[in-house]
């Protein structure tokens, strides 16, 4: 079993635990495509707030490539894969009571999105 | 999982308060925490999405009434119970012991 060091702790506090990954992965979409989000209703660990799900949002950012929570939580391996800033309206995520002019940015991973087109 | 951490969206919790000056740790026992944190981390107990998931598992009451470092407390506790270094009975054993000593 590995052991805290003091001489490692400023480093620890400074980086915490990046979850970039330097792995050359496809990505599924780029900036400015409509897409949807999956009904995920997993029991296990995932990242996909609820009130996104079922959502049509457009890709505003490709972040890179990040393991994955859903897998990595239960010891099944990174499974790489890219993370996007994906942007919601207001009145998608909340109908009537959103705001005309506001938006939701939520970033999101590949597996999370599906085409909207 | 659709647990009781996924709040957005939910109605009647009130506004999010603001603490002016907020010190690192409100008690001395939160700076413990994160000492206990990181040590569990470097020594490749969990990672970051290991150390998630059993705050989400909580009891829903528990959930809505711990605070921040409470939760740490909670997945450290799991995360060492599901790496064999120590077993529930054993971490409930010293709760009622540091509890008992509260009381007197």
């Amino acid at each position: 079993m590995n052991m805290l060091t003091t001489d490692m702790v400023p480093t620890v506090l400074a980086t915490g635990d990046p979850a970039r990954v330097d792995v050359n992965v496809a990505p599924k979409f780029k900036a400015g495509d409509r897409v949807t989000v999956v009904n995920l209703n997993q029991v296990a660990h995932n990242r996909l707030p609820a009130y996104i799900r079922g959502k049509a949002g457009t890709v505003t950012f490709d972040h890179g490539v990040f393991v994955f929570p859903d897998t990595s939580a239960h010891r099944q391996g990174p499974k790489p894969q890219h993370v996007y800033t994906v942007v919601f309206t207001a009145r998608e995520l909340w109908g009537e009571a959103g705001h005309p002019q506001d938006r939701m940015y939520v970033d999101a991973w590949d597996d999370y999105l599906e085409s909207a087109d | 999982m659709n647990g009781i951490h996924d709040v957005g969206g939910k109605h009647g919790f009130g506004p999010v308060l603001v603490e002016q000056n907020e010190p690192y740790f409100h008690e001395e026992w939160e700076g413990r925490m994160l000492s206990m944190m990181i040590a569990c981390f470097a020594a490749g107990i969990y990672n970051v999405d290991q150390f998630r998931h059993p705050i989400e598992k909580m009891d829903p009451r528990h959930y809505l009434m711990s605070s921040y470092y409470e939760k740490w407390l909670c997945t450290v506790e799991q995360n060492c119970i599901d790496a064999g270094i120590v077993t529930r009975e054993e971490v409930d054993a010293r709760h009622a012991q540091l509890m008992k000593g509260k009381a007197a």
